[in-house]
């Protein structure tokens, strides 16, 4: 009896030193596994919040991101491109339809083939808000709502002038920080995200992200609480500022991306150190599980395309549904006919 | 006077007994070329997609159209679609007429016909197709709602409408809206080769936007057989028109070519197009250009009365020997004339118009439109105005005064109304909507006049840039002319450019439209509150402080039993007492402020202990106050 009360705590002892033994080292498959992309695809929305000329340099920022992202594979329909005021169709641009990153013209920004879903006018507080939350209204365009879903990577980058805890829209009103945490938390809710990349670039935007709570958020501001994000350099020849620091650099370093790099998007939130942005680029890792030293850049910035490799042979069966008939008797059936074309003018009105 | 309203019977005959589905479906581009005076030069695309495709199911698959349009005739009762997006202006007294009619900004209007609709229903499907054209487009065309849309009664006519069935139209310009590379692109995009190959090749942003005049505009028809719903073609025209300032390519003569406008020279044809021609005008203004390479094909075409000369391109011959190369016009003028500006007078088009805001402040104004008939004969006018809500234009105002052509001023004499329908529109609601029609005699100018108030916007109806002032649209003006001098555009069955060769009838109709006009509304100064609550809460905060002290503080007077007489023992007891009394410094300092916020308005429990109080506190010597303060817990506010 007693023996067998011995063997029984031995052995109860050595399961025990056994689990502790497991739980101080977690198995390597399952931290790769916290550490693996989970997402399916990949979206983002780009703002840029400020209107008038003077603000071209916001519009370049926001153009030099979309280039980027487009650049690297996420589709046109993918993208939620917002621009609160047209700098490439200005009069004042003297190089009608395109935008400079530099006053060297090294890269136009704007393209040839941009498409931009909310533009002027379009550009508010709420349909920012509905836009994110999925609560747009009757009716809108498919290219003008966030279809993302829960494997999604969303990418959200702002750009405009903002304050401690407020973005300004249009120079005529403001999205506070409370208001997109909420709208964070409610994409989450609604399972619209699978991880979320925020990104930043205002004055104090360090203030917009702080009172995010959703998990799986990574956030990166220009300048912390109290510091103003600066510009990069002046145009003469336009006499306005064409870029802003940070995305300058942040674009310097897309463009050496390509699609299957492996820069992480750890060495992108170092891409401006504060001697050459002046302010002090903030991070905010708490809400991201993945170490960012380990998720490559294109989790966010490129795009999944699914791809099964395959050596054997696969047979494709052509699909045989009456839509893709075409109905031989039918397109002869076609015969000559007369149209009867309407009058273009009220004439008897005028008897 | 005029023949009867004409009536056309178009016979469209098909490749019957044919197998293949691309047969029912044709696509054509055609390029118009067309130096204007001025230095000038007009280059006008045409993109045509035909499908006869017979009942509607068959819209499921399609092929050449885009499916987009497919989508749209099964989602929605819409049997005519325009869309303009316009930036600039045409000038008609130098350019002449165009090939198709925009006005500056973003245009729309739609039929609708079907079985059991409703004016209700048709405005939900008006918004709604705004809103995917939006999407499609990429512009503003969601702001189309029912506060800037009208059901024009007479002006806009349908080019084919079933014989049974309601119709119904809706009109909408936002003449705000502006038109860049991102309207471009997805415009490119529902071609069938999109921008790989073809004409729609030389479309490049760059050499786009850097025109004086650049249009986009997308027409969808469907025309079915009379009395047969059955049988229908859907027919998508795409056209972009364009006016290119030579001035601005600084060169040392006239001549230009295809690379100096486009940038590149053409690359071939769209493989899927049934035709693929250039057409480029040889008389008038292209009368002094020689072309190279030199034309193979020349079309004369009288329509009208009025001659043209078409030098005509066919790209499948000029690529029909394979090899990658690119296809460049030029067109090169005599030597002899140099840099010398083209100062040859265009003749003057049978009706122009202009339209203006008269008036000062921002109050009141009158909106001024004028039509000049400088044909020899009346002609009948027809005037559509669009006038915003924010607008209010008073019917018993409108008059339409005459002048002869070279007279200056506009004397009393008026012109009837042959025709005056008005909508009076509603704040927040409706626009006003006002057709009018007369008959202008010939080498006359009226003027139609119409008085209006602004309205006083509420704050958050501003825009962002509510400074920019607001919009009045274009007004559409319509006639029709007996001969076809200036006139360019299609006949409403004819679907390609080569359809307007000697395409002479009775009549030709006319629509122009007029400059938009831009009015600015009273804009209050949106800062000012900010202004006032900075201002008025410094002040609060200013008069606070001293008056809750001198509410809630107890002055009291004590005096001191012997004070010091003579001048050595003052001055031993003034060093004395600030030795000693170091920690009631602060107090003393508050007690002098206080003294003097007491003098200024005695409150103290009498006023002549508080009046002697302050004197005594002023002085140098003499007296010592006594002060306590009753409430020591509140601070001063700012």
């Amino acid at each position: 009896m007693f023996a067998k009360f011995v063997v029984i705590t031995a052995l109860i002892l050595a399961s025990c030193r056994a689990e502790a033994e497991d739980t101080s080292v977690l198995p390597e498959s399952f931290v790769d596994a916290a550490q693996r992309s989970t997402h399916t695809n990949n979206w983002a929305v780009l703002v840029d919040a400020s209107r008038f000329w003077f603000n071209y340099r916001h519009v370049a920022n926001v153009l030099s991101i979309y280039r980027s992202v487009k650049r690297l594979g996420i589709p046109d329909s993918q993208i939620i491109l917002m621009i609160a005021d047209d700098m490439a169709c200005n009069a004042r641009n003297p190089r009608p339809g395109q935008v400079y990153n530099n006053a060297n013209q090294h890269i136009n920004v704007y393209g040839d083939d941009v498409e931009v879903d909310y533009r002027g006018y379009e550009v508010t507080v709420e349909n920012f808000v509905r836009l994110l939350t999925g609560r747009t209204q009757n009716g809108t365009a498919r290219s003008k709502k966030l279809l993302s879903d829960a494997g999604s990577n969303v990418l959200i980058y702002l750009t405009g002038h903002g304050g401690d805890g407020f973005l300004k829209f249009q120079d005529s009103e403001e999205i506070t920080s409370q208001e997109l945490a909420d709208g964070i938390q409610q994409m989450w809710e609604k399972k619209r995200y699978n991880e979320l990349f925020f990104m930043v670039d205002t004055c104090q935007a360090a203030s917009l992200y702080e009172k995010f709570t959703s998990p799986n958020v990574l956030a990166v501001a220009s300048s912390l609480v109290g510091e103003d994000s600066l510009s990069h350099h002046v145009d003469p020849s336009i006499g306005v500022y064409m870029i802003d620091r940070y995305t300058y650099y942040a674009l310097e370093f897309l463009e050496k991306v390509q699609p299957f790099s492996k820069r992480t998007i750890g060495e992108f939130l170092q891409v401006c150190p504060k001697r050459v942005c002046i302010s002090t680029v903030g991070v905010r890792k708490d809400l991201y599980r993945r170490d960012p030293h380990k998720v490559p850049i294109t989790d966010f910035f490129g795009a999944i395309r699914p791809t099964r490799v395959s050596t054997d042979r696969i047979n494709v069966t052509l699909a045989n549904e009456d839509d893709f008939i075409v109905d031989k008797d039918e397109t002869v059936a076609k015969k000559p006919f007369k149209i009867v074309m309407e009058s273009q003018f009220p004439s008897e009105l005028f008897k | 006077m005029f023949p009867e309203a004409f009536v056309l019977l178009l016979l469209v005959a098909f490749n019957a007994g044919s197998s293949l589905g691309k047969d029912n479906e044709r696509f054509h581009e055609e390029l118009v070329v067309r130096p204007l005076s001025g230095d000038h030069v007009n280059t006008y695309f045409q993109f045509t997609t035909r499908w006869h495709y017979g009942e509607k199911d068959n819209l499921y698959h399609t092929q050449l159209t885009p499916r987009v349009i497919a989508e749209l005739l099964q989602q929605f009762a819409v049997k005519e679609l325009h869309i303009g997006l316009t930036q600039g202006l045409w000038r008609y007294e130098t350019w002449g007429y165009p090939i198709v009619e925009a006005t500056s900004g973003a245009e729309m209007w739609a039929w609708f016909s079907g079985s059991n609709l409703t004016n209700g229903e048709v405005d939900r499907q008006w918004k709604e197709l705004a809103n995917v054209f939006s999407g499609v487009l990429c512009a503003s065309l969601n702001f189309v709602d029912n506060t800037n849309s009208i059901a024009p009664r007479h002006l806009i006519r349908p080019q084919f409408m079933p014989a049974n069935g309601q119709r119904f139209v809706r009109y909408s310009t936002l003449p705000r809206e502006i038109v860049c590379t991102e309207n471009l692109t997805p415009w490119k995009k529902l071609l069938p080769c999109g921008s790989a190959s073809g004409f729609a090749s030389l479309l490049n942003s760059g050499h786009v936007h850097n025109t004086k005049y650049h249009s986009l505009g997308l027409k969808v028809r469907v025309l079915c057989e009379d009395h047969d719903e059955e049988n229908c073609i859907v027919e998508l025209t795409q056209t972009a028109n364009l006016v290119y300032d030579l001035r601005l390519f600084e060169l040392s003569n006239n001549d230009f070519s295809l690379r100096r406008l486009f940038g590149m020279g053409l690359n071939g044809f769209c493989e899927l197009a049934d035709s693929s021609k250039i057409y480029v005008q040889r008389n008038e203004q292209g009368e002094r250009f020689q072309l190279v390479p030199a034309p193979t094909q020349e079309v004369r075409s009288t329509r009208g009365g009025h001659s043209v000369v078409y030098s005509v391109y066919d790209m499948h011959e000029q690529f029909k020997d394979a090899g990658e190369r690119l296809f460049n016009v030029a067109w090169l003028s005599p030597k002899s004339e140099g840099r010398r500006r083209n100062l040859a007078k265009p003749s003057l088009p049978p009706v122009t118009v202009h339209r203006y805001l008269l008036g000062h402040g921002q109050e009141r104004g009158r909106i001024v439109t004028e039509v000049t008939n400088s044909h020899y004969d009346a002609l009948p006018i027809m005037v559509q105005e669009v006038v915003p809500w924010y607008v209010h234009a008073y019917l018993h105002t409108l008059s339409i005064r005459r002048k002869p052509q070279r007279v200056n001023e506009y004397g009393r004499q008026r012109l009837p109304f042959k025709l005056l329908h008005y909508t009076p529109g509603k704040q927040r609601e409706l626009p006003s909507h006002l057709e009018i029609g007369f008959m202008l005699p010939g080498q006359t100018s009226a003027l139609i006049t119409i008085d209006v108030d602004y309205l006083l916007l509420k704050w958050l109806e501003y825009p962002p840039d509510a400074n920019h002032g607001h919009y009045i649209g274009a007004a559409i003006v319509s006639s029709q002319l007996p001969m076809g001098r200036n006139y360019t555009a299609l006949p409403p069955e004819g679907h390609l450019f080569e359809h307007s060769f000697n395409a002479t009838r009775p009549s030709y109709v006319l629509s122009l439209h007029t400059e938009a006009l831009i009015v600015s509304l009273p804009t209050p100064d949106f800062s000012m509150p900010y202004n006032v609550i900075c201002l008025a809460c410094t002040v609060v905060a200013l008069a606070f402080g001293p008056i809750h002290s001198v509410a809630t503080k107890m002055i009291i007077v004590g005096r001191q039993a012997s004070a010091p007489k003579n001048f050595v023992k003052k001055i031993f007891n003034k060093i004395f007492r600030r030795g000693k009394a170091g920690e009631e410094a602060p107090a003393e300092a508050e007690g002098a402020v206080l003294g003097a916020a007491a003098a200024a308005a005695p409150l103290g429990p009498s006023g002549f202990g508080s009046s002697r109080a302050s004197r005594t506190t002023g002085g140098p010597s003499g007296d010592q106050p006594l002060l306590e303060d009753l409430d020591e817990e509140e601070e001063e506010q700012d």
